[in-house]
């Protein structure tokens, strides 16, 4: 590793004076102050129970300013982990207990099973769903607990745990790292300059004997103060490098490249999903209004023109005529304007600003098969989850509408933690599916541009249970 | 009276469209919704005039524009005009480049919303309908800000491209100094100044005029 043409002895000479070895005796000093405050943060908070749970925001917020400081002074960035989580401890109702059961086991779940009740903790509720979806299994009621649910996945949030396992031991590497860093450099000054002190200063203690040393024994003492000014560099860089280590593997993301490359080509398509999807949906915008209250406004102008033209005083006005135009005129504005509602509508309902909620309700009303609709959404998900759920339902209850030949139907929207739910239940014919172009596959698509899934439970003979999966926050 | 085919999408405009027509004593002896519909009653009815909306079934196009380009080319003694929601100063590039033959039919482009205006509507259609131009002023504005010689045309005075304008959109003399509130002698001296400087020989025939100037515009 050396080069070719900076010598070793140079470099040895250069290295104290270099921006890194002051930026690393920088971060010696700054990070300890740190480490010390942290350790005994880490170690007062270390109590079952609300203590542990409680610390954990703290504890990560200790852990981004050390990876800050590391940015900042030894300009190593290190992304931050993924974001607390709340793990629920979920209890699920469904007449396939044991699969899910199994399921849940094999994903590392701590289950208990009684009846069709499973009890599954260590699993977000929305991978509980997702399991379940996958494996076609009808949950009937799936209830994460709440704030329970908050506190369980603090104290057992894996990156917590490694934060304070980190700022455990920090207090060590800190005070090697100043002793290299601060007490190398002090005492290698001192010691360089030691027959001075000996000279004018009168006495000093020679390496701890206690006893003042002749001059010129002195003298023996400067080659070894040399010798600490140019390791301490060297050794503070080492227990950076050290520190920088633990920092990545306690502070940081866990990486996985193989999931990771997956992530990224999963939000590939959903991102070309998303740009397909809204120019598509811009082209159709385009489309309604020029076929509907374009059009209409030009046959109303017509109409009028005529009219006008009637009512010119050259001739006689034919007076049932004009009527009739002006009357058919009429006609086509109230048709333009109801053409633009219904265009709005689509392109934002405004019901859907008091909530989901009322939205869902005038939807439900609005259905040509009698809608029974179940909500509990007792939290607003974001504004961009509400429109995807409020359009996933609305298309759905218009497929049971036209295709399902169902004389009831049932819209249940449910929002615990972290996941939306619109389920549209119908007791049509079946046989619904996802077929490429469909309006099933686009709400696939859309629900996936969110991380959200859309499963469908449409064997021949129905009933038909479409299931639209969003996460509350996009 | 003309015999007239209507071709247009929409249901209440194609109505409106035949109860202008029906207003003014035309005949309309086919309406139809698309392109193919459209061919079929021209190649039966040969009328004197075929009404046509660019943009119509199956892909929202501009099958419009060449089904009267392919009507054009099989039955040239039918006038066409061919309208359109937005300014496409291809299509009109597309429609004035077919040449048309002696005793063919005029062609005209114009937007919906001069279709809108009854007046103007009629208007264009005697004028196609009489073997002569009816182009929309906002296309013709838009061949002019697109037209590749802009250079030359920019050497042009003012009033000399008001006149080149509304000769563009089928005006005859008498109605471009009606317009322009000036003598016909002025017209006629302003259009000799364009075709000198456009470098184009005058001709005695007002149509050939116009489809010349575009044809320099759009080429």
């Amino acid at each position: 590793m050396a080069g070719v043409t900076s010598s070793p002895l140079r470099r040895a000479l250069v290295a104290p004076f270099t921006r890194r070895a002051w930026a690393e005796l920088w971060y010696a000093l700054v990070s300890f102050p740190l480490a010390v405050g942290a350790f005994a943060f880490s170690l007062v908070t270390l109590h079952n129970g609300i203590f542990l749970a409680g610390s954990a925001p703290a504890l990560r917020r200790l852990g981004s300013a050390n990876r800050y400081l590391v940015r900042r002074i030894l300009a190593e960035d290190i992304p931050a982990p993924p974001p607390l989580r709340p793990y629920s401890v979920a209890h699920v109702r469904t007449p396939d207990a044991d699969r899910l059961a199994a399921l849940a086991r094999a994903e590392g779940a701590r289950v208990k099973q009684r009846g069709n009740r499973v009890t599954i903790g260590k699993l977000p509720a929305n991978r509980i769903a997702e399991l379940a979806a996958d494996e076609h299994i009808v949950i009937h009621a799936l209830n994460p607990g709440n704030k329970v649910g908050w506190y369980r996945g603090a104290s057992r949030d894996p990156y917590t745990w490694k934060a304070r396992g980190y700022f455990g031991m920090k207090p060590v590497i800190a005070s090697i790292h100043l002793v290299v860093a601060v007490g190398f450099r002090l005492a290698g000054l001192f010691y360089l300059t030691y027959p001075l002190w000996q000279e004018f200063a009168g006495a000093g203690p020679g390496l701890g004997t206690g006893h003042p040393v002749p001059l010129a024994a002195s003298f023996l003492f400067v080659p070894l103060g040399a010798a600490l000014l140019l390791a301490a560099p060297w050794l503070t860089h080492g227990v950076s490098e050290l520190d920088l280590m633990f920092v990545r593997a306690f502070l940081g993301p866990a990486s996985d490249p193989a999931a990771l490359a997956e992530r990224v080509k999963n939000l590939e398509q959903a991102r070309a999903h998303v740009v397909d999807d809204s120019a598509a949906r811009l082209r159709s915008i385009e489309r309604d209004l020029h076929d509907g209250a374009q059009a209409q406004l030009v046959a109303l102008a017509m109409k009028l023109g005529l009219a006008k033209e009637k009512l010119e005083p050259s001739a006689p006005p034919d007076l049932t005529r004009i009527a009739q135009l002006v009357d058919d005129a009429h006609l086509s504005a109230i048709e333009a304007i109801a053409e633009l509602r219904t265009l709005a509508r689509g392109i934002h309902p405004a019901v859907l600003d008091n909530g989901l909620t009322d939205a869902l309700t005038t939807l439900a009303a609005r259905s040509g098969v009698p809608v029974e609709l179940i909500a509990d959404i007792p939290e607003r998900p974001s504004a961009a989850i509400e429109t995807i759920a409020y359009f996933s339902a609305a298309e759905l209850l218009a497929n049971v509408a036209k295709h399902s030949g169902a004389r009831h139907a049932t819209l249940e929207a449910v929002h615990v933690p972290g996941l939306l739910r619109i389920r549209v239940t119908d007791d049509g014919h079946g046989g619904a599916s996802a077929a490429p172009g469909g309006g099933l596959r686009g709400l696939a698509e859309r629900a996936r541009t969110v991380d959200g899934r859309l499963d469908i439970d449409s064997p021949p003979g129905g009933p038909t249970v479409v299931t639209v999966e969003l996460p509350s926050h996009a | 009276m003309l015999r007239i085919v209507i071709a247009e999408d929409a249901a209440v405009i194609r109505a409106g469209l035949s109860e202008v027509l029906a207003d003014r004593g035309h005949e309309v002896i086919a309406a139809v919704g698309d392109a193919e519909a459209l061919k079929a009653a021209v190649a039966e009815h040969k009328p004197d005039v075929a009404i046509i909306d660019v943009r119509m079934p199956p892909d929202q196009t501009d099958e419009g524009l060449r089904a009267a380009i392919a009507i054009r080319r099989e039955h040239p003694a039918t006038s066409i005009l061919v309208f359109s929601q937005y300014v496409e100063t291809r299509y009109a590039a597309d429609l004035l480049r077919m040449r048309p033959g002696h005793g063919a039919g005029g062609v005209g482009y114009l937007l919906k919303d001069r279709v809108a205006n009854v007046g103007e509507f009629t208007d264009a259609i005697a004028r196609v309908a009489a073997g002569g131009t009816a182009l929309d002023p906002e296309v013709v504005t838009g061949m002019l800000n697109g037209a590749r010689h802009a250079s030359t045309l920019a050497t042009l005075t003012g009033r000399e491209r008001d006149v080149l304008a509304l000769m563009a959109e089928g005006r005859s003399n008498t109605a471009v100094a009606e317009r322009l509130v000036v003598s016909e002698r002025a017209v006629e001296k302003h259009i000799s100044n364009i075709f000198s400087k456009l470098g184009l020989p005058p001709s005695d025939s007002d149509h050939r005029r116009v489809l010349a100037v575009l044809a320099y515009l759009g080429s």
